[in-house]
């Protein structure tokens, strides 16, 4: 500590000290530790806070498992449903994603000319600038019943009746997949640029198939890019709010949006911490397997 | 590397498709933008109109849209994501630099554990950063009583401000963490062995070297800020920020107003893409020139001046430039021959709007008025008399002009 100051001064040292106390301890660790605290203690007014019913309870998890005590089913199927449906969705999109943008990837890094591939990652950065509540509204104007895909079907002469695509979920699902698909392509392009050519030549020469030389040589090498875009893709997904917001229909409900309702519209924050505390629990969980899968340390995961 | 044709065509045909996906969807919110109806589609084509930028529109039964110009509660919201974005700036670019400096100077056990926690916020959702930052602060501000902290406590650009730097601070850190990589420290001890204190270090080498990444690392926070919202709707408590704005216009309904104002951001965007892709390029010959002239110096021969022939070129871009002033004035033509621009055009679609929603009116009325007397049940037979009387209509041939003899003289 003494060195510390001494290599740096008092002033700077001072700055850096405060600064850096400030954001790990106040903007990281407290605010996520008082959030699990308050998820463990029943939905209090204000005045009763610290008396004695303001004891420790798993109340809020039960009801996540078990639904409330006045219903008859055996499990909180709602709640379990959306749950896993988001789950679920997610890791189908961050799967989907990897492979589309893979090709691409691949493309920019190892094949294209210097100028090509340059004038592709530009227009590939200006979508990504542009907000993801503008993104999905694009994607509104095409899916909505009067809509511009069911009108060109419908005076195409394709069909009688619109297409329900808000209803059925296609357009959230696009639409996810739109919003988070380029988070994929950065990392994945990153980490295959750096893919020595002579290899892929090498491989060639000693008579290995494309697909091989795809599997054996430049996926091996891609990990750390495949680990950290997966990550990215589908803790976004899962903690995607505004997307559902806009695309999704009136019975569709995305996990992000039972917290919310549990915490603006219902005032019950300590479930609505108790649910935020699952997803945070979740993407550890996914940032672990993660590592675990593709050997890959977390600072290789962000970059 | 060679490839075979047919899978280069399959490779080129994909990228075309992927990039129609990434670009599509806006290319028609843009176009929705000039539509004068009050939905945002492209088909029944309106008019052409300037009006979701301007003032917007009052509809025929009463409902007001706003546009652009005449959105106070945007401009509010737009004027409150400034505030925020300039506190995150100010907050998160010094958290940023000081994290990325430290963790040059820390043994390498603390820096493996201090990097972690420092990319942390990142893996965090989002909506988790701003629920655990009311949480925390609601709970300061009920423990205080009232006063000045529980004000703090409950202000929502306070807390979003907070909220946001949590996070993006780290995006700062990583930028500078990957500038100080290169950072000779060599620079640092020459200067304090001439007798430099550490704070003259700091602020006569340490920083001018950290210049680049400061500049680029304000521009991504502010940009994080001003979009972000699954963080804010949380944090913002009873405020308004622009995505929030932004967002419950979406659920209320949607307007061309909005596509509008995606079409101004879209324009920001691409301006500033551009110019940095400019800029860059220009940087990049300039030092490819100073390079070649350095070469020629140390080695006074012709041979390895490179004849700079000025033959013209004609770059590929020029096609894309050329393709869309095609589609502009093919669609101006289209417009203009149409007579679906100005204001005309807009009185009238307005009107025929306001008639036909006149004329439901009065079939209403009228319904209501019929409901009680017994109405003559429609004779099947009498149908074809209905056809008879049609085609027995003169006017309906009045445009027709295929029989005018008239025509041909």
């Amino acid at each position: 500590m003494q060195k510390f100051f001494a290599k740096n001064g008092p002033i700077i040292s001072t700055y850096f000290l405060i600064s850096i106390g400030f954001w790990i301890i106040f903007l990281i660790i407290i605010p996520q530790l008082y959030m699990l605290d308050l998820s463990f203690r029943p939905n209090l007014p204000p005045l009763l806070r610290g008396g004695e019913e303001d004891v420790y309870t798993l109340t809020h998890y039960k009801h996540f498992l078990f639904g409330s005590e006045t219903s008859k089913d055996a499990y909180n199927y709602v709640d379990l449903k959306v749950f896993f449906t988001t789950l679920a969705t997610a890791v189908v999109i961050t799967v989907l994603s990897l492979c589309f943008c893979y090709p691409i990837a691949f493309y920019i890094a190892k094949i294209a000319e210097h100028k090509t591939a340059r004038l592709l990652i530009v227009s590939l950065i200006v979508p990504f600038w542009i907000n993801e509540l503008l993104r999905a509204f694009a994607l509104r104007i095409l899916f909505a019943g009067e809509g511009v895909i069911n009108n060109a079907l419908i005076n195409a002469g394709l069909m009688d009746n619109a297409i329900n695509f808000i209803g059925q979920d296609v357009a959230l699902f696009t639409g996810l997949t739109y919003a988070y698909l380029l988070l994929m392509m950065f990392p994945l392009y990153n980490s295959l640029e750096s893919l020595d050519t002579n290899q892929l030549e090498a491989a060639k020469d000693l008579g290995s198939s494309t697909l091989r030389t795809h599997w054996r040589i430049v996926i091996p090498h891609a990990k750390a890019g495949i680990a950290s875009g997966s990550t990215m893709v589908f803790m976004l997904t899962a903690g995607a709010l505004a997307t559902p917001v806009v695309l999704s229909s009136p019975n569709t409900f995305w996990f992000t949006q039972l917290i919310y309702q549990w915490f603006n519209m219902n005032d019950n924050w300590s479930r609505g911490a108790a649910y935020s505390v699952l997803l945070l629990l979740v993407s550890v969980i996914f940032v672990l397997l993660m590592m675990k899968l593709f050997r890959v340390k977390v600072g290789e995961i962000v970059k | 590397m060679k490839s075979q044709p047919a899978l280069k065509l399959l490779l080129g045909t994909y990228i075309f498709v992927f990039l129609a996906y990434l670009f599509g969807p806006l290319i028609i919110m843009s176009i929705t933008a000039f539509n004068s109806a009050e939905f945002p589609a492209v088909t029944p084509w309106e008019c052409f109109s300037w009006r979701w930028f301007a003032e917007g529109k009052v509809t025929y039964d009463g409902q007001r849209l706003a546009g652009l110009l005449a959105d106070s509660k945007l401009h509010e919201g737009i004027l409150t994501s400034l505030h925020i974005a300039l506190g995150v700036v100010a907050l998160s670019v010094p958290i940023g630099m000081a994290a990325a400096i430290v963790l040059t100077q820390v043994n390498s056990k603390i820096r493996t554990f201090f990097y972690s926690v420092a990319i942390m916020p990142v893996l965090f959702p989002g909506v988790v950063i701003g629920i655990s930052t009311v949480v925390l602060w609601d709970r300061i501000a009920s423990m205080t009583g009232g006063g000045a902290m529980a004000d703090v406590g409950r202000n929502g650009v306070f807390l979003t401000i907070l909220a946001q730097t949590c996070f993006i601070s780290t995006y700062c850190f990583l930028i500078f963490v990957a500038r100080m990589q290169r950072f000779d420290k060599t620079q640092e001890e020459a200067a304090l062995d001439l007798g430099a204190s550490q704070t003259q270090v700091f602020f006569k080498i340490l920083m001018p070297y950290l210049m680049p990444a400061i500049a680029s690392s304000a521009v991504i926070a502010f940009l994080y800020s001003f979009e972000n919202y699954n963080t804010t709707v949380f944090s913002i408590l009873s405020d308004q920020t622009l995505t929030t704005v932004i967002a419950s216009k979406v659920r209320l309904g949607i307007s061309p107003a909005i596509s509008a104002l995606a079409l101004v951001i879209i324009a920001i965007t691409l301006t500033a893409a551009i110019s940095y892709e400019v800029l860059k390029r220009r940087a990049e010959s300039r030092l490819a020139k100073i390079k070649q002239t350095q070469l020629h110096q140390a080695m006074p021969s012709d041979r390895l001046m490179k004849n700079q022939k000025t033959s013209f070129k004609l770059p590929k871009s020029m096609f894309v430039i050329l393709l869309v002033c095609f589609g502009v004035v093919a669609g101006g033509n289209y417009l203009v021959s149409n007579n679906l621009y100005g204001e005309q055009c807009i009185v009238a679609a307005d009107e025929a709007k306001k008639s036909n929603f006149a004329d439901q009116l009065k079939l209403l009325q009228q319904n209501v008025e019929t409901e009680g007397a017994t109405t003559p049940p429609s004779d099947p037979t009498t149908g074809s008399q209905g056809f008879n009387n049609i085609f027995g209509d003169p006017n309906l041939f009045k445009n027709f002009g295929g029989f005018d003899t008239d025509a041909k003289k």
